[in-house]
């Protein structure tokens, strides 16, 4: 933890970029990046190439940054996955079948998000349930209810619905027919999240949860309110993603956003947050869902067997957790040689 | 009141079995299906209730026995099977869903001598297999192929299958299809498969398909294979800036498959028609039981039925009627 905060004051050197807990990140980025741009031929390089990775970074990227933080503070969050139908079909069916105003769906469908968070922060703090077990069973539930729900309402596992044109350019159209407009909602939530992590005092009360919950709790921060908190803050991320689906695609699927569960922890770790939480940062882990958007588009272009797509975030994976190790040490004895 | 009732209905019951002695056997038709609210069961079960006004207008009777849920699809719906010929059915319809668990309770009723149908699932090869009269359903592998064939003759050549679940024997038979039908027409086939990590997810689905028509601008003709792929496959389409030069059909439809039918951002839809096989599956066995009659064409198909801008209108009726 006091690893990245005191690098960030000590001005330029190699020693010092090298101690950046984002340095792993970037490297194995442009790695990436160069390797799939030699393969994908100037359409990678030019604008398609661009838009097409960015628009799969913009979503996941949303709900990794809240599940980073989670991460952060030592807690797993696995319900994003079916909040994200559970909050499209709620907009849905407020929206679409009743035929309510556009406002109306979507503060129905963050609501779920917001409920499902705060369900999933009670339990990890009143119960000694892991948050890994509560919010799987959480994902459940609410897969279970989203299905309920549909079959009830409409009899039917979809539900569509066309939004007025001011909801759809602001949550679901293509700037220029290619850049999702959800691509500038991610940046918005990067810089909010950064403001909090880095800048704000509450920052350093998450990297404290995550260090010593029991040492953070005697120093004064209010633990559980914090881990409610942000347990709320993934609920609504993931909340605000299925939104942006159902504008942009006009349906609401029962089912779908399961891929959200891994491919965010994903990202996150590929960005080099710790696993057993107190260490990362929200430009890692945007460095993160970057790497992972251009494994995931550039396959596509450079016209390689899917699956070797798969392969390559799975060594990825591998190979962010043994370098934040190796990053670490090398941090250690850094810090140790200078004094 | 009570005691009267009683009466009334014992004697209604002597008349009934005095009056089914005298006149041809009527019918009651036990028909083994899906839950009744899951949506596309719903449309096979009214398809099965409009044929038994039918065998209610001859004295007969339909009577659906459904699951209650899917958890133990198998072994329930055998205990169904069983249920039925316990209850006195003259005829049974039902679905090879898991023929390892099910094959023993369809032997069962054909060894008891009751006529059965085999629809929705297991082929004509089931039918066959166990002595059914016949086969009521679709295959997967036509619905592919009428896909590509349509878009064949339209003169869209290039086709590619986006396949969002590689490895399912289903969406195999989809994918191998649609490849034939449009290769039957003079063109070319070929599958777009998707890694695991983008099913169900219908931006990774709109980037992929984007991506594959970029990288190959010959492909004219895409086929997708449900209906949350095929809108994703639109989005992608549209975001290639190739709405127009690509066409795509899909299986199944919903009310947003059938609003972009009407805007032709997409060409067709391949419906498997689920009234269909209720319907003519009771029938079959109706008419068989009152009066001998068979069909004798084996393998009777519901689908693949095509659904593009010539008939559209018809089947957002079709919806209203809850048959669609």
């Amino acid at each position: 933890m006091s690893t990245q905060t005191s690098s960030a004051e000590g001005g330029f050197s190699i020693g010092g970029l090298i101690r950046r807990p984002e340095t792993g990140s970037l490297i194995g980025f442009i790695v990436v990046y160069v390797f799939f741009a030699s393969l994908g031929g100037a359409v990678f390089l030019g604008a398609p190439g661009w838009s097409s990775w960015l628009n799969i970074a913009a979503e996941v990227g949303i709900i990794a940054l809240p599940v980073g933080l989670l991460m952060i503070s030592g807690e797993f969050d696995m319900s994003v996955g079916s909040v994200v139908p559970a909050s499209s079909m709620m907009a849905a069916v407020l929206s679409g079948h009743y035929g309510l105003p556009a406002v109306v769906g979507i503060a129905g469908g963050l609501g779920v998000g917001l409920l499902v968070g705060f369900i999933n922060g009670l339990i990890v703090t009143r119960t000694t349930i892991p948050s890994l077990i509560a919010t799987i069973g959480m994902m459940f539930a609410v897969m279970g209810m989203t299905l309920g729900l549909a079959v009830m309402v409409k009899g039917s596992t979809s539900v569509s619905y066309v939004p007025d044109a001011v909801t759809k350019a602001l949550l679901g159209t293509f700037i220029n027919g290619m850049f999702n407009v959800s691509i500038f909602w991610w940046l918005g939530f990067v810089v909010v999240f950064f403001f909090f992590l880095h800048l704000s005092p509450l920052g350093s009360w998450v990297f404290a949860l995550g260090g010593d919950r029991d040492s953070a709790r005697n120093a004064g921060i209010p633990t559980d309110k914090l881990t409610i908190g942000l347990f709320m803050t993934s609920g609504f991320c993931a909340a605000f993603v299925g939104i942006a689906q159902v504008m942009t695609y006009q349906a609401a699927q029962v089912a779908g956003g399961q891929s959200f569960i891994f491919n965010s922890i994903m990202c996150v770790v590929i960005g080099g947050v710790l696993l057993t939480g107190g260490a990362g940062s929200v430009i890692g882990i945007v460095l993160g869902t970057m790497t992972f958007a251009v494994v995931n588009q550039g396959i596509f272009f450079a016209a390689l067997d899917p699956n070797i797509g798969s392969i390559i975030i799975g060594a990825l994976l591998l190979a962010a957790v043994l370098s934040n190790d190796t990053f670490r040490a090398l941090a250690m004895t850094y810090a140790t040689k200078k004094k | 009141m009570t005691m009267k009732s009683r009466i009334s209905r014992g004697l209604l019951a002597t008349a009934a079995i005095a009056f089914s002695a005298s006149t041809a056997f009527a019918a009651d038709i036990f028909v083994i299906g899906g839950k009744p609210d899951d949506p596309f069961w719903s449309r096979v079960k009214k398809g099965a209730e409009d044929a038994g006004v039918v065998a209610q207008a001859q004295g007969g009777s339909v009577t659906w026995l459904g699951p209650q849920n899917y958890d133990n699809l198998g072994p329930d719906a055998a205990e169904l099977i069983r249920q039925a010929i316990d209850q006195g059915a003259d005829a049974i319809v039902g679905p090879d869903w898991v023929p390892e668990a099910m094959d023993p309770a369809f032997q069962a009723v054909v060894d008891a001598g009751i006529p059965l149908v085999i629809y929705n699932a297991g082929g004509i090869d089931a039918a066959d297999r166990l002595g059914a009269l016949n086969y009521v359903g679709a295959v997967d592998y036509k619905s592919g192929y009428a896909a590509g064939e349509y878009l064949g003759n339209a003169g869209h050549k290039n086709g590619a299958c986006v396949n969002t679940l590689p490895g399912a024997a289903n969406i195999e038979a989809f994918c191998s299809g649609f490849n034939a039908g449009v290769e039957a027409t003079g063109g070319k086939g070929s599958v777009l498969q998707l890694p695991a990590t983008s099913f169900g997810d219908a931006t990774a689905v709109a980037q992929a398909v984007r991506a594959h028509l970029l990288q190959n601008p010959d492909i004219d003709a895409l086929f997708a294979i449900g209906d949350a792929d095929t809108n994703a496959a639109v989005s992608g389409i549209q975001q290639a800036g190739k709405t127009g030069q690509v066409h795509i059909c899909g299986m199944n439809f919903n009310d947003s498959i059938l609003a972009n039918i009407q805007a032709s951002t997409q060409d067709c839809a391949i419906d498997q028609q689920g009234y269909q096989q209720g319907f003519f599956a009771v029938s079959i066995l109706n008419n068989f039981v009152n009066y001998g009659v068979t069909i004798p064409t084996r393998e009777i198909l519901t689908g693949p039925g095509v659904i593009d801008a010539s008939n559209v209108e018809l089947v957002i009726e079709g919806v209203k009627a809850g048959a669609r």
